[in-house]
């Protein structure tokens, strides 16, 4: 155990602050960018599936609130940005509680609770679609108004810097988290709730703390998304896509650790990069969709030989080439 | 036995190197012109990405096949092609990598969100981009100076389709008076409903029901069944291709027989795949769309290029060929790949030289003021335009039975 727990997240961290210095095209600072942001919505996933063992299918109810709260207090309001986003973080989180005590109260687990959050996001997609405060189906438009004072950078480093620092937040949370009481509260919840709850672990008040923190940080996601891409619809807030970017990154990075998500998030948007510019520049892209075939098999082949994740495939090549001693 | 040995690789590693190069020696004129064509052509909207796309190139050859822009010493035009992936993320990235490349304008974009995403990431290298055929009246509201449309706005698009609808009952010795109105769930669709719902009751219609549908939709028995129940004489859709087909397919089945059908911006009444593959249940079907003008003799030239290895003629094509061109036209007054000077020659623009039934463009805070859709009917395996009647090939058929 290392006397400095914080140490690997301080690196990582800074690592990750200097890429821009070296890296400056514009490409890969929206990749970045946009890999934190989903970082951030697995991260919040992560808490409450990674730790708590409860799986939700409807992250995108937290995105989506976050990123129409962040939206709409700024639209029709005429908030803020900056005031709007821990506004929007609070709904988030008070979403998150609201469906935690309908769903954890009847006492729902496993696919049960899993189809109900997938049921919240649908509603509230379908929500958001028919009413004319979020503009309906049409959508709402965040004028573009560049400056730090409105939280539109002009310059795209600092758009990446502001989700790192929310990246990093979350991060040194999850970590403290994972050794702290409540943390481990929910990793006995997560592996035998009735054994916990025998031991005197009150189950539903840790899987509301679980879920409402789950619904901020996912929230915060959501805010930066809005500030980032300005446009909203119901299919882009509430749609299926985030739900599963946010239950896939820490799957394949490595369930209920602290960097699962975030390594998760890069390799899975790594991935998809990557096989779309090598296949453009070899195709021509004169077969459309060629590198979301490819995409596709090797996320099979990465779930079929990394079972516990990237993280826990890493660890496997560490412990071996230390060599295994009995 | 013949083997392949060092020297037949050899031989033949030159040669193909050779035809790999030879195409660039005759380029090496003037340094080519970047041009960025985004289209969505994987996930929900790829058959009109791609059928956008393949007007662009044909644009873009007929452009370099003329010997390029002129006053730019004959600088071809270079495709630089993004997929948009059918989502605003898709979009932005790709405008990103189409940054890095240097590009000197971007076409397309297809549908509304994606237009106004990738069009404000755009704005913030000021590269002119010129949208293909998002409706949406944001795109053009917005005050960005960079944003250009060339076809006609949701707006623009409804109006003209109820004035043209009222003319043709009136026409009819007011044949339809009872509606329902079929739209899908997202920006065109709700939209149109909403705006139907207000503007018709007051024109003499009497609006049965208004049913929504989502996108995508698997089934349409249920309102293919609730329309058969209400027995309207007309009825109007507004979806996206598949769900369009599969309604009328099923009306077909149903034997559900409305005086008209009558569509607004639908995805599958201006498009001959559907005429071709479903001639009898697209028969009669009118629409009120994108559509390119018959009396201009390039449109026929355009439209037996696209045609080509059995491909079929969309609004997506001569759209995307007008606004290549519309931009080449920008490039050549500018006379530099300077954005600046391409967005000022935009918003100066009189380009006459396209397919689209619109006049001199004249641009007013990014909008194309003489743009105008077409109302087209399917007419015995042919798409005629009914309206306006200075250029309609046909008359209207209606009642339809």
């Amino acid at each position: 155990m290392s006397r400095q727990p914080y140490m690997p997240i301080a690196l990582v961290v800074v690592g990750l602050a200097l890429l821009p210095l070296g890296l400056t095209s514009n490409t890969v600072l929206n990749f970045l960018a946009f890999a934190m942001i989903i970082t951030l919505a697995a991260q919040g996933w992560n808490i409450l599936g990674g730790y708590g063992g409860q799986f939700s299918f409807g992250h995108a109810v937290f995105f989506g609130t976050g990123a129409y709260a962040m939206a709409l207090l700024q639209v029709r309001f005429g908030i803020n940005p900056w005031l709007a986003l821990p506004l929007a973080m609070a709904l988030g989180a008070g979403v998150g509680f609201a469906i935690g005590y309908l769903s954890f109260r009847a006492r729902l687990r496993g696919s049960y609770f899993a189809l109900v959050t997938l049921a919240f996001a649908e509603v509230f997609r379908i929500s958001a679609n028919a009413w004319g405060f979020t503009g309906g189906a049409a959508g709402v438009l965040v004028p573009l108004r560049i400056g730090a004072e409105h939280m539109q950078f002009a310059d795209k480093r600092l758009a990446y810097w502001l989700a790192l620092t929310f990246v990093a937040a979350t991060l040194a949370l999850t970590h403290a988290l994972s050794r702290s009481r409540f943390g481990a509260h929910l990793v006995a919840v997560r592996e035998n709730e009735e054994a916990a709850r025998a031991l005197g672990v009150d189950a539903l008040a840790v899987k509301l703390k679980a879920i409402t923190l789950s619904g901020a940080i996912t929230a915060s996601a959501g805010c930066l998304y809005t500030q980032k891409f300005l446009y909203l619809d119901a299919n882009l807030a509430y749609g299926p896509w985030i739900s599963v970017e946010a239950l896939l990154a820490p799957i394949i990075g490595g369930l209920g650790t602290v960097f699962g998500p975030l390594v998760g998030a890069v390799v899975l948007l790594g991935l998809g990069e990557v096989t779309k510019t090598a296949f453009a520049n070899l195709t021509g892209g004169a077969i459309p969709g060629v590198d979301l075939v490819v995409f596709g098999v090797l996320l099979i082949l990465c779930v079929a030989y990394a079972p516990r994740g990237v993280l826990g495939l890493a660890q496997g090549w560490l412990g071996r080439l230390k060599g295994a001693r009995p | 036995m013949t083997s392949i040995n060092r020297r037949t690789i050899l031989r033949g590693a030159a040669a193909t190197g050779a035809l790999i190069a030879a195409p660039g020696l005759v380029r090496a004129q003037a340094p080519a012109i970047k041009i960025g064509i985004l289209q969505p052509v994987t996930g929900a909207l790829a058959q009109d990405g791609e059928y956008g796309r393949l007007g662009a190139e044909i644009a873009l050859n007929e452009i370099n096949a003329a010997g390029g822009i002129k006053s730019m010493g004959g600088a071809r035009l270079q495709m630089v092609f993004g997929d948009a992936r059918s989502n605003p993320e898709g979009g932005t990235s790709e405008v990103e990598r189409m940054q890095g490349e240097g590009v000197a304008a971007i076409v397309g974009g297809f549908a509304s969100p994606i237009v106004l995403a990738s069009s404000q990431a755009a704005s913030r290298y000021d590269i002119p981009y010129i949208c293909d055929v998002g409706v949406s009246d944001q795109i053009v509201g917005r005050g960005l100076k960079n944003t250009f449309r060339f076809g006609p706005g949701f707006g623009n698009v409804t109006s003209t389709a109820i004035e043209n609808l009222v003319k043709l009952n009136d026409a009819a010795g007011k044949a339809a008076k009872t509606v329902v109105i079929v739209h899908e769930d997202g920006l065109f669709g709700a939209g149109m409903a909403k705006l139907l719902q207000t503007q018709l009751p007051p024109r003499g219609f009497e609006i049965l029901e208004t049913i929504a549908h989502p996108t995508p939709s698997r089934d349409m028995s249920n309102v293919a069944l609730r329309i058969r129940a209400l027995n309207p004489d007309l009825v109007i859709p507004s979806s996206y291709y598949a769900e369009f087909v599969l309604l009328s397919r099923t009306m077909q089945q149903q034997r559900i027989r409305p005086k008209g059908i009558y569509a607004i911006l639908n995805g599958a009444a201006s498009n001959f795949r559907f005429v071709k593959e479903f001639p009898d249940a697209a028969n009669l079907v009118m629409d009120c769309n994108h559509w390119a003008d018959p009396r201009k003799p390039k449109t026929a030239q355009v439209k037996a290029l696209a045609e080509q290895g059995g491909r079929f003629w969309l609004y997506n094509t001569p759209l995307n060929y007008s606004c290549v061109l519309l931009l080449a036209d920008a490039i050549e007054r500018a006379g530099s790949a300077d954005r600046g000077k391409i967005t000022e020659a935009l918003a100066a623009s009189t380009f006459s030289d396209h397919i689209m039934p619109y006049g001199p463009t004249k641009f007013v805070n990014g909008q194309n003021m003489g743009a105008a859709p077409v109302n087209t009917q399917v007419q015995n395996g042919d798409i005629k335009v009914i309206f306006p009647s200075e250029f309609a090939d046909a008359k209207a058929v209606f009642p339809a039975v």
